[in-house]
């Protein structure tokens, strides 16, 4: 395990996966499901960061396919934003992933939490793996 | 409305670095039309600063509240508890709101969080165009509706200047040259010999060159409890 912390932020219609399905994933991960991905806003992102999260994944339906037309399209630009928010303070854009996964694809839904991940380990100093 | 744009957080950061409890304060009015102070910009902005001191090691606490207006002074009476809670806020007001909750709370540390940048409208989501400058002198009767103060570069009163080309002034391809949009418009509406009207020098004490400017209706100030 990393010690590390992954916030998932996405859309009840997304995806079910629960956070045993990340067992893989050597980082404790924490899923909030929003009623649509296009809910998310740019505050809730920072607040997961705030909440110790060393990265959020924003996953939203794949591009088209939104229950409510353009949520994920919204969802996209709120990551835009947050990204900016964490330059002007100093920190690594990357630490928020923004995925668009097929409806109820749970390994293209994992394979973009573990991507999350793998981010994490080429932005963040190698010694702040804890064990 | 009045536009205005979030300052850099850093700037704000930098203002508020000696604090550890801090108030974040939009205003319901322009800024939360422009998105740039309204209930949601507070949220995102306070969210900002904390991560931002927990990672400096400095943790800070703030309280987020939204006003109905920042430029009446009945809708800032909630400073006068806040101000015990915290030991300085942050207005997401236009400078009116800034300047007045300065001026009623002599003694509270009140700092701006935007920029107010100019009255504009808003075209389209996200988009928001200066159409006004305040000048208090309008002339737009004469120009088809359309500000040259405002809206063109060197605020010409009696345009185009030799930097219209095609329709475009010569800042930015993308600006349309006012003076080009004045001809068309008064064109269309039969009005071009407004154009051949000598104005005489504007005059730009009611802009604000005489000093603050105020307004004053006695009829409404009759029983006033202000």
């Amino acid at each position: 395990m990393s010690g590390w912390k992954i916030a998932i932020l996405c859309c009840h219609y997304t995806n079910e996966a629960s956070a045993e399905d990340m067992a893989d994933i050597p980082a404790r991960v924490e899923i909030k499901r929003f009623s649509c991905s296009g809910r998310i806003e740019v505050s809730d992102i920072l607040k997961a960061l705030e909440a110790d999260a060393e990265a959020v994944l924003v996953a939203g339906c794949e591009k088209g396919s939104c229950h409510n037309h353009s949520g994920s399209l919204r969802a996209e630009k709120r990551v835009e934003a947050a990204r900016k928010i964490l330059e002007e303070i100093g920190m690594e854009p990357e630490r928020i992933q923004m995925a668009f996964i097929p409806r109820l694809d749970t390994g293209a839904f994992v394979m973009a939490a573990k991507e999350t991940f793998e981010r994490l380990l080429d932005i963040l100093p190698k010694g702040e793996i804890t064990s | 409305m009045i536009i205005a744009e979030r300052k850099p957080l850093t700037r704000i950061l930098q203002m508020i670095a000696p604090f550890e409890r801090v108030a974040i304060i939009g205003c319901r009015g322009c800024v939360a039309i422009c998105s740039a102070g309204g209930d949601r910009e507070v949220e995102t902005v306070a969210a900002a600063l904390r991560l931002a001191r927990k990672r400096k090691g400095r943790p800070l606490q703030t309280i987020e509240e939204t006003f109905v207006r920042q430029c009446d002074p009945e809708y800032l009476t909630p400073l006068e508890t806040l101000k015990e809670k915290v030991e300085a806020v942050v207005s997401l007001a236009c400078g009116v709101g800034v300047n007045l909750a300065a001026d009623l709370y002599p003694d509270l540390k009140i700092y701006p969080g935007v920029d107010t940048s100019f009255y504009g409208s808003n075209p389209s989501l996200g988009q928001w165009e200066e159409k006004c400058r305040g000048c208090g002198d309008c002339i737009i009767d004469f120009t088809g509706g359309l500000c040259p103060i405002a809206r063109c570069a060197k605020n010409l009163l009696n345009g185009p200047c030799g930097g219209s080309q095609g329709g475009k002034c010569e800042i930015r391809p993308d600006v349309p040259c006012v003076w080009h949009l004045i001809y068309e418009r008064l064109k269309k509406r039969g009005e071009l010999e407004k154009l051949t009207q000598i104005w005489p020098a504007k005059n730009w004490i009611p802009a604000g060159h005489g000093g603050p400017r105020q307004r004053v209706r006695p009829d409404l100030q009759f029983n006033n409890k202000k």
